[in-house]
Order: structure tokens, then C-alpha cells, then sequence
């Protein structure tokens, strides 16, 4: 069961988001701050992560640099969600590492979709890395 | 008891009478402090206990109405299943629950769907403004929008818009032309979002004006809303009498290039207003309209300053090199700082082989002053 870090310090977006995944079967763990997320990201190596951009104490760009920053997260797949449009900001998060940008209002199924992408880009990239070896 | 407080009144009121002047004022000031004072803090420990009531009652009640969204909406077992959501039929029995009859419970219903719908749309969305309607919600707004309170009409406004639904021309279009600035401008945003036709029809009847503010709000919803209809700003630039509304179509005309717009425009060249001639000037500058660049020179000379900077900055927008010997001489003798300034930006602008060499003869040739004005206006690093 893939395992999925959502941001968001609006706990209406978490609760939904969570409860979408869940009956998709994704295991979801919730962080409503950058500080929370970075101490979750120290423990465990999640296959994805939902970032909010604008956040308490740290902000999403900050959680893009931190995960991938870190060696054994290089394979996580990031996607940042996020109200603000501005171009710069979406190079920026794109710049830092992000894999994908979805503008709220969300699509439930636009979001589900990107996720299933991703985590088969990150399965096919293992299965390389392994062949090789 | 009480024939005693009524005498140690009336002794304390014939004492107050001998006192002198300065100490009963002083007395009365007093008097009306401790007043004020006792009345402050009844009001904000009223306040207080409003907000503890309400936390506690949004304490037991967001759990079930966010489990009632949950289920019916977003765990909705017929999404995506290519089923139309208005198709999609919610469990009655839930939705008719008693709870949801109370209006307290009605209204941090609608916060809580019009949190979820700035956060989805698609699907989601469609569904969450099903439940809204399905539990008939919308008249509770509708019902908003016809009490005398301000606020409250403004809340219904942001409601029924956030929702998507429409309102009928009767009872929006009054209101956006209310004399209440804060209702005035959120009604006429509501009407550009839900009026699909003619979003721009409350044009047509406004007296009262768009403050700056309030076009800066109406251009971010103009721009960010999907599918608004666009019309043919000239319309109002040549026949609307309010000033306010002439001077917003003429930003949106340069924001949507709006070419056929152009002859409009230079008909406000003759109006007496100098202030809405340098908007109407800025504009043909930003449309780069080079069939005004004659009549923009000749009026120059009769123009006040702000007018003349604006007809030179149009010249460096248009930049059709046609009249760079006119930019010259009002970078050489013009005793204006900023008309120089302006002047010599415009002719950097034309960034053509006449205006580069044009910049080099008049380096070489010009004072040191000028020559430092051409240089700061070279400088890339430095935006205007």
C-alpha cells in the first residue's frame, strides 16, 4: 500500500484529501505545518507527497527542498497543491524538485490520476535501477 | 431599601448643586468614565461567551456535518463512474436528518460546503453544490439576501456565488449600483461571476463609482473566472457618463488589446478632464495605436505636463520611429525633469538602427547632465 504525506494547515483539505485516498487504498499520514512534515519526513520514506504551498512555519517550497535535499528521498514523487498561480512560484517549486502542480480548486480524479502516474514512474525507475545492477 | 437609595440620591444630588463648577464637571466626566468602562467590559465578556457558545456548538456539530459531507459526497460510491452527477442521488434519510432543520446548524453547514468548494471542483464540486440545493440551503441565502442588513446581503452574495448559483437581474442589478461601497462592490463581483451573458451589463445603469480598490478586485475576478464573456469595452467609453467606469473599460480594453477599440478612445482626446485624457493617452500607448500618433503630437504642445509625459511615454510604446526627432527635442529643451526623463526612455524604447545612433549623436554632442539622464535610463538593472 503506497504510502502518501499530505500538507495542508486547512484541515477541511486534509480530511477530504485523506478520506479520498483511503478509499482509493492509500495510506495517508497528515502534517498541517512545514515543522510537522519536516519531523515526519526525518522518520519515514513516503512514495508521495501533497504539499500545500502556503503553510505555517515552513512553507512548501522549504518541504521541496528539504525532501529532496535528502538522498533516500530522491525517488518521492511531489505534488504541490496550491491556490497561488503566479508563474514564478510554479518554476520555483518545479526548480527545487517538484514531479507535478495542481491549482486549487482541485479535481478529485484529476489528483487520484496524477498520483497512479507517479507512483508508476517510481516503479518503473526502481525496476530499472535493479535490472542494471 | 429602596426609599433609603432614593434619599441617598436626592442627598447626594443637593450636595452635587453646591459644589463648584470645575468639580462637578469633573464629577460628571468621572461618573460617565466608570459608565463606559462597566459598559466595555459587559460587551466583551457578551462577546466572549457568544464565541465560547458557538466554539462549543461548532465542536459537537463539524464532526457530523464533515461525516455528512464525507459520505454523501466525497466517498460517494457513483463518483467516477462516469454517472452525471445530477444523477447521483444522496441517502434521504440522512440528509433529512432534524439536526440539519435548525438554523444554526443550517448555516455552519453552508461555511463548511463552501470551504470544501474553494478546495474542488469537477465532480466534487458539481456534487457539493447538489447537496446545497437538495437540502435547500439556497433559500436560506436567498432568505439573506432580502433582510436590510448589508452585511448579511453581502454574506448571501458570497454564498450564492461561491455555490454558483444564478440571481435573478431584479434583485442583483439594484444592488451593485447600491450606496453602499462595501455591498456596491461585492454585488457587481457576484454579477460578473454569475452573469454568463452580460457580465458587464451593470455598466449600463451605474451612477455611483468603481474606487480603485474595487477595479483592482473586479480585474483579479474578471481574469481568474472561466468563461466570462468579454465584451466590446468601447461601448461605454463613448457613451457612459460615469467617469469611474470609463476609466476601468479603458484599462481593460489595453489589458485585452482590444484594437477596435482605438477610434473611441481618441474621441475622449477632446474631453476638458486632463486627468481622463492622460488615461485615455496611456491607453493608446498601450495598444500601440499608431493611427493616433499624429493627433497625439499635435495636441501636445496644448496639453498640461501630466498629459504631455503620457503622450511621450504612448510615442515610446508605439514606437513606430516616425517621431523621434520630436522625442529628441523634448529631451534637449524641455525644462521638465520628468518630460526629459520620459523622453529619453521612449527613444531607448524604439531600439531601432535610427534610435541608436540618435542616442550616440546626442551623447556626444550634449551636456553632461544629459548624458548621466541617458545613461541611468540605459541601464537595464533600472525598471520603470
Amino acid at each position: 500500500m503506497p504510502n502518501i504525506l499530505v500538507i495542508d494547515d486547512d484541515d477541511i483539505m486534509l480530511k477530504a484529501i485523506k478520506n479520498i485516498l483511503n478509499k482509493d487504498g492509500f495510506n495517508v499520514v497528515t502534517a498541517t505545518d512545514g515543522k510537522q512534515a519536516f519531523e515526519l519526513l526525518d522518520h519515514t520514506v513516503y512514495d508521495i507527497v501533497i504539499t500545500d504551498l502556503m503553510l505555517p512555519h515552513a512553507n512548501g517550497l522549504e518541504v521541496v527542498g528539504k525532501v529532496r535535499h535528502n538522498e533516500a528521498n530522491r525517488n518521492v514523487g511531489i505534488i504541490v497543491v496550491s491556490s497561488v498561480g503566479n508563474e514564478e512560484t510554479i518554476t520555483e517549486a518545479f526548480r527545487l524538485g517538484a514531479d507535478d502542480y495542481l491549482k486549487k480548486p482541485i479535481m478529485a480524479g484529476e489528483l487520484l490520476m496524477r498520483i497512479r502516474k507517479l507512483i508508476a514512474n517510481k516503479n518503473s525507475k526502481t525496476q530499472f535501477v535493479t535490472k542494471k545492477k | 431599601m429602596w426609599n433609603d437609595l432614593v434619599s441617598l440620591l436626592f442627598l447626594a444630588y443637593e450636595q452635587f448643586m453646591y459644589l463648584s463648577l470645575f468639580i462637578e464637571i469633573a464629577l460628571i466626566f468621572i461618573f460617565i468614565a466608570i459608565i463606559v468602562t462597566l459598559m466595555s467590559y459587559g460587551s466583551i465578556l457578551f462577546r466572549r461567551y457568544d464565541s465560547y457558545v458557538y466554539q462549543k456548538r461548532m465542536a459537537h456539530l463539524s464532526p457530523i456535518i464533515e461525516d455528512l459531507i464525507t459520505e454523501q459526497v466525497l466517498l460517494n460510491e457513483n463518483l467516477g463512474k462516469d454517472i452525471p452527477v445530477d444523477e447521483i442521488e444522496f441517502d434521504q434519510q440522512a440528509i433529512s436528518n432534524k439536526l440539519f432543520r435548525k438554523p444554526v446548524v443550517r448555516q455552519i453547514l453552508i461555511d463548511t460546503l463552501i470551504r470544501y468548494r474553494k478546495n474542488f471542483r469537477g465532480e466534487v464540486g458539481e456534487l457539493l453544490r447538489k447537496l446545497y440545493t437538495e437540502m435547500n440551503l439556497i433559500e436560506d441565502s436567498f432568505a439573506k439576501l432580502r433582510t436590510f442588513k448589508w452585511e448579511t446581503k453581502i454574506k448571501a452574495l458570497v454564498e450564492l456565488t461561491q455555490m454558483d448559483i444564478p440571481i435573478s437581474d431584479s434583485m442583483l442589478l439594484p444592488l451593485t449600483n447600491s450606496t453602499n461601497p462595501t455591498l456596491r462592490a461585492a454585488s457587481r463581483n457576484a454579477y460578473i461571476q454569475l452573469s454568463k451573458n452580460e457580465p458587464f451589463k451593470f455598466f449600463d445603469i451605474a451612477t455611483e463609482p468603481i474606487l480603485p480598490w474595487d477595479q483592482l478586485e473586479m480585474f483579479k475576478i474578471i481574469t481568474n473566472t472561466k468563461d466570462v464573456t468579454i465584451p466590446n469595452f468601447s461601448r461605454w467609453v463613448s457613451y457612459s457618463n460615469n467617469k469611474s467606469i470609463v476609466t476601468f473599460c479603458l484599462k481593460l480594453i489595453a489589458h485585452y488589446d482590444q484594437q477596435s477599440a482605438i477610434p473611441a478612445i481618441i474621441e475622449l482626446l477632446s474631453t476638458k478632464d486632463h486627468y481622463f485624457r492622460a488615461h485615455a493617452i496611456n491607453c493608446l500607448g498601450k495598444l500601440s495605436a499608431e493611427i493616433a500618433e499624429e493627433k497625439l503630437v499635435t495636441i501636445y504642445t496644448s496639453q498640461p505636463v501630466n498629459c504631455q509625459i503620457e503622450i511621450i511615454i504612448a510615442l515610446g510604446r508605439i514606437s513606430s520611429g516616425k517621431h523621434l526627432e520630436f522625442l529628441k527635442q523634448e529631451f534637449l529643451f524641455s525644462s521638465n525633469f520628468d518630460v526629459q526623463m520620459n523622453a529619453a526612455r521612449s527613444i531607448i524604447r524604439h531600439n531601432s538602427q535610427n534610435s541608436r545612433s540618435m542616442l550616440t549623436e546626442i551623447m556626444e554632442t550634449t551636456n553632461e547632465e544629459n548624458q548621466l539622464i541617458i545613461k541611468h535610463c540605459q541601464n537595464p538593472l533600472i525598471k520603470y
